[in-house]
């Protein structure tokens, strides 16, 4: 093994996952290489300081920050049953909007041959307008049922009095 | 109990599960990020955030795969993002880094020689540097060596959180370990 071949099985030698037959070739290039023994040397101590450096530790409230962020988390989900209705109505629009299209796509296959057909329009002249009856004199309204001509009615109506008076002048004079 | 029965536990309407899932990870999730990104605070925000995630898409996560895989990669995700946002926003990275220095952990100056009297002193100093090492990778180098060496995880593994090939992976991690090895060597003699 050369030095080359040495720095390139290096990290397996150090790893320990060399196969057996270049475990020997490594080791032996060590013992006979003292440059290549130096860097392996270097390597080994300055990968043993890393793996020795102090571990930090998590500050003392790490957890209880932890677990207030876990229940806003809960607390900001979805709950199931708006979960599933947000499926029912995504479910109802997509049905609606199915059906919708089926109404248009049928519409415009509809034949111009079955559109309903209208009579045609006739023009007359319209009709007069009814005149409002007016209100009668009570005694006009009163005659009509005794069978008499109006104007005799309406005569009598109005001499009535003064025959009246004239009989009682008559009857007081004779008495004299 | 492993992962998944708790996992199955979970929504199967057991809330306390996912407590315990919370429990599991919380520490791994927080140092793999801050590892990749750097700023301590925000690692935690970005924890936070991945058991939001977890909390809420639990129920399609594929039960055949591996529960910390998942995780992991939500984790990763987030981190991506947050060092893409730094990238587009300078006045954010800077921010960050006077806040870090604000908490009393101001780097020190490695010139400085005599600023350290004793070991503890020094031990500081080589975290520090360490530190710094990992920052100045590449962000590909940096997630994938971080998520090896730091978090254990297998190269399959990483080609999954990462959405990378088998290869890909391998290659960026040689770099990366490579890389950090030289920037880490003068501050070890």
């Amino acid at each position: 093994m050369d030095c080359r071949e040495f720095h390139k099985t290096h990290s397996a030698f150090i790893d320990d996952t060399l196969s057996g037959i270049e475990l020997v070739g490594v080791q032996r290039h060590i013992a006979e290489c003292e440059e290549c023994a130096k860097h392996d040397a270097i390597v080994r101590r300055s990968l043993l300081l890393f793996r020795n450096l102090p571990r930090i530790e998590p500050s003392p409230d790490f957890s209880e920050r932890l677990n207030i962020r876990i229940r806003e988390l809960k607390n900001a989900e979805v709950p199931p049953v708006f979960h599933h209705s947000r499926v029912f109505a995504a479910t109802i629009a997509v049905s609606s909007a199915l059906m919708l299209g089926y109404i248009g796509s049928s519409l415009r296959e509809v034949d111009s041959s079955r559109d309903i057909v209208f009579p045609p329009v006739v023009a007359s002249i319209p009709e007069q307008e009814l005149v409002p009856i007016t209100t009668p004199a009570p005694a006009l309204v009163a005659s009509v049922p005794a069978g008499l001509p109006i104007w005799t009615a309406a005569l009598y109506a109005e001499l009535a009095p003064i025959h009246f008076a004239s009989a009682d002048r008559q009857l007081t004079q004779s008495g004299r | 109990m492993d992962d998944s029965a708790v996992v199955t536990a979970f929504l199967g309407g057991e809330e306390r599960a996912f407590s315990e899932l919370v429990e599991r990870y919380q520490t791994r999730l927080l140092n793999f990020i801050y590892r990749t990104i750097g700023d301590r605070e925000k690692a935690e925000d970005l924890v936070q955030e991945v058991f939001i995630r977890v909390y809420r898409h639990l129920h399609r996560f594929d039960r055949s795969k591996k529960f910390s895989t998942w995780a992991y990669t939500i984790a990763s995700n987030l981190a991506k993002n947050e060092l893409r946002n730094r990238s587009r926003n300078p006045l954010v990275l800077m921010q960050a880094v006077q806040k870090n220095w604000q908490d009393d952990d101001r780097p020190l100056q490695f010139e400085d020689t005599t600023s350290r009297p004793d070991d503890m002193y020094r031990k500081r100093h080589l975290r520090e540097i360490v530190e710094e090492s990992v920052a100045k990778l590449p962000e590909h180098h940096r997630h994938v060596f971080v998520l090896r060496e730091l978090e254990g995880k297998s190269y399959e593994e990483i080609a999954e959180i990462t959405d990378c090939n088998l290869g890909t992976v391998k290659s960026r991690l040689n770099r990366a370990r490579n890389s950090f090895a030289e920037i880490v060597a003068p501050y070890m003699e």
